[in-house]
């Protein structure tokens, strides 16, 4: 096997946002975090996987890793593990971004990041070509998978490792590309999201969650699942687009006293509420749309983040192709089932007794 | 279906206003004491407060007279958001008579019940239990008041505390507590210090709400604490709130700060809450520049009176020696 790693990203800050305070959402404490990435650990080992490359943070994940790395006598043993240090940790997005491309620098043949929605999003803009695979620790989780880590480490390092090829194993991303005009300066500035892009009439970023679909007008998805949690569960419950469709879905969103139709719709861990919805379309692949409302905030992937006025360009939103090659846990372990990847041959007579 | 009430609509222009004062007050007010504590004219002990003042004003805009708080040692931010008159602070910081508890408090101990603030308290960690306490009054009343209590990363690992976020889990008091964590126990980093790493993490135990909040984001503040304000008047219960940021000066005024590498100079520079306050509300237009430079000039000439009169005003004399000592009830 030649030069593979695993790189592991955690987000130290991600399911702690005012959501557990709104709507009761999980809460993923850090020793939570550390415990996943030793199930991580353990599996990689099984499959082969010779190194991880770790991230490093001040919110005590990986000082406990480093903890259970020098107690861990298990066998098989643990990969390596090295630690990706960063001259400082700013305990913003720009950590995460930093240390992905510093493992990818390194060699990481594969990515898991662990957080949420917006883990997810400012992993798929760093990663490249890398496959990812987002797993959930925060709070909407439409994008990462709730799985269990164990499966998602022997998934990750059958990847890494080119047991299972990107081919099979993989599949690409749509992204929406959202540009607005800052307030005051006219700035252009832009956001990928990977779900879903909601523009709300209000005037602060905040505290970033966004909970309360009365001062949403209008609402873009990459995908919409019947089953999903988030904002996407809207067009999810009226008109569904499932992931491995690349085609979105463009929403005008109203109060329920005005809609056309009403959708009771999970919003986020909960929080089931009305949404008023006036009209909706699908959005094909390369399609820009101009935003029409003319000031407030944008949401990507359910997090505030670009208040915006009217400047010297339009708002706009495009879906993208090109968006990352994300890992399919399904699909990986069901190519490791069929290849026989994780059979040992049986024991021989003189091994039985 | 869970209801919840939305306070993203945004805050008026004179709210706004209001809010710039009050964090404007709280940083020439402190940055005043930092430079007279220095000429030695100043009795005791000082904790400034410079660079936390977006907590204490968005979590106290959201209080009135129904309301209590519980402070720390590093509590004059907390006085000034809850509406304590700084000129009898400054008196009260230079021992004069005229001060908020007739110069017998000093920085430490300033408290003025008539606005619900219990006091700035020498004691780590001796504000939650106090907060237990009028959140449990406040119960009883039946008028929808809350307490909010104040305390730092240091606080959170003092048994106070933990007892009193069981106690208002418990009881479901309508109680906030507010972890202020700004790096350090004194000279102790919590990264060190905090088992959990987050403050916030510790809530899930007590099974209460807990959040992180960028503490130098006066709007992330504002909500977050009206969201949880607004819970536990409505008897939801109790919330811990931590807010992340760093203190400006040292432990206490003549802290060599040898322990922490210069990470202030980058967050006066690129986090401060004043500064993103003013960045945010004139970029989108709700107020204008002008208006908060006339906020500063005159938050500017109130210091320079207080400063000016507290120096001015006698100390207390012999016969205040046992006046204020001892109540009757």
């Amino acid at each position: 096997m030649g030069e593979v790693a695993l790189g592991i990203v955690a987000n130290p800050m991600s399911g702690r946002d005012i959501r557990r305070l709104v709507a009761k959402a999980s809460v993923f404490p850090t020793a939570e975090k550390a415990n996943m990435i030793q199930r991580i650990l353990t599996a990689a080992a099984v499959v082969g996987l010779p190194k991880v490359l770790m991230s490093t943070d001040v919110g005590g994940i990986s000082a406990a890793v480093l903890r259970a790395l020098q107690a861990h006598a298990g066998t098989p043993p643990w990969p390596e593990v090295e630690f990706v240090e960063l001259p400082a940790h700013s305990q913003t997005a720009t950590d995460s971004v930093a240390l992905i491309r510093e493992m990818i620098a390194r060699g990481a043949t594969a990515l898991i990041c662990l957080g949420g929605d917006g883990t997810a999003r400012v992993a798929a803009g760093a990663c490249g070509d890398v496959p990812l695979l987002p797993l959930s620790t925060g709070t909407n989780n439409a994008f990462p998978t709730m799985r269990e880590a164990t499966v998602a480490g022997l998934a990750a390092a059958l990847i890494a490792t080119g047991a299972v090829s990107a081919d099979d194993g993989t599949r690409r991303a749509t992204t929406l590309r959202v540009s607005a005009p800052r307030p005051g300066s006219g700035e252009l500035r832009t956001e990928n999201a990977l779900v879903d892009v909601a523009i709300a009439r209000t005037s602060d970023v905040g505290a970033r969650a966004l909970w309360d679909p009365d001062v949403l007008t209008e609402l873009y998805v990459t995908f919409a699942e019947p089953d999903g949690i988030g904002l996407s569960s809207i067009p999810g419950l009226l008109c569904p687009s499932p992931r491995t469709s690349p085609d979105g879905v463009a929403l005008r969103l109203c109060p329920p006293s005005r809609a056309r139709v009403v959708v009771q719709a999970p919003i986020a861990p909960g929080l089931v509420l009305p949404v008023g919805v006036s009209s909706w379309r699908p959005m094909a692949v390369g399609e820009q749309l101009a935003i029409e409302t003319d000031r407030g905030v944008i949401a990507v992937d359910g997090e505030r983040e670009l208040a915006f006025a009217p400047g010297r360009a339009p708002p706009s939103v495009e879906l993208s192709a090109h968006g990352p090659r994300i890992v399919d846990i399904a699909a990986v372990m069901a190519a490791a089932a069929r290849e026989g990847l994780l059979r040992t041959p049986p024991p021989t007579p003189q091994e039985r007794s | 279906m869970t209801q919840t009430t939305s306070s993203t609509t945004g805050l008026t222009s004179d709210r706004l206003l209001e809010a710039y004062r009050i964090m404007r007050t709280i940083r020439e007010f402190e940055e005043r004491v930092h430079a007279e504590f220095a000429t030695g004219d100043i009795p005791g002990f000082v904790h400034l407060y410079a660079g936390e003042e977006a907590s204490a004003a968005g979590v106290c805009m959201h209080l009135d007279d129904r309301d209590a708080i519980a402070s720390t040692h590093r509590g004059h931010g907390h006085c000034i958001a809850k509406g304590v008159d700084p000129t009898g602070m400054m008196a009260e910081i230079y021992g004069k008579i005229t001060g908020t508890c007739r110069g017998k408090g000093g920085s430490m101990h300033i408290a003025d019940l008539s606005k619900g603030m219990l006091g700035a308290n020498g004691i780590v960690g001796g504000g939650p239990p106090l907060i237990c306490g009028t959140a449990l009054a406040a119960k009883f009343a039946g008028q929808g008041g809350v307490g909010v209590a104040f305390f730092g990363d240091g606080a959170s690992n003092q048994g106070t505390t933990l007892e009193a976020l069981n106690l208002a889990a418990v009881w479901n008091l309508p109680a906030v507590f507010v972890a202020e964590n700004n790096g350090y126990a004194e000279t102790t980093s919590s990264t060190w210090s905090v088992a959990s790493d987050n403050i916030a993490d510790r809530a899930a135990a007590f099974g209460m709400p807990g959040v992180i909040v960028d503490g130098f984001d006066f709007f992330a503040v504002h909500e977050a604490a009206g969201e949880a304000i607004s819970r536990a008047r409505a008897g939801g219960g109790p919330t811990l709130i931590e807010m992340k940021f760093t203190r400006y000066y040292g432990h206490f005024e003549g802290d060599q700060q040898k322990y922490r590498a210069d990470e202030v100079a980058q967050a006066r520079e690129h986090l401060d809450c004043l500064l993103r306050f003013r960045t945010t509300v004139t970029g989108d237009g709700r107020v204008s520049a002008q208006a908060l430079d006339a906020v500063d000039a005159d938050v500017a000439a109130l210091i320079d009176e207080a400063v000016a009169k507290a120096k001015a005003d006698p100390k207390p004399g012999d016969d205040d020696l046992t006046t204020d000592v001892y109540i009757t009830y």
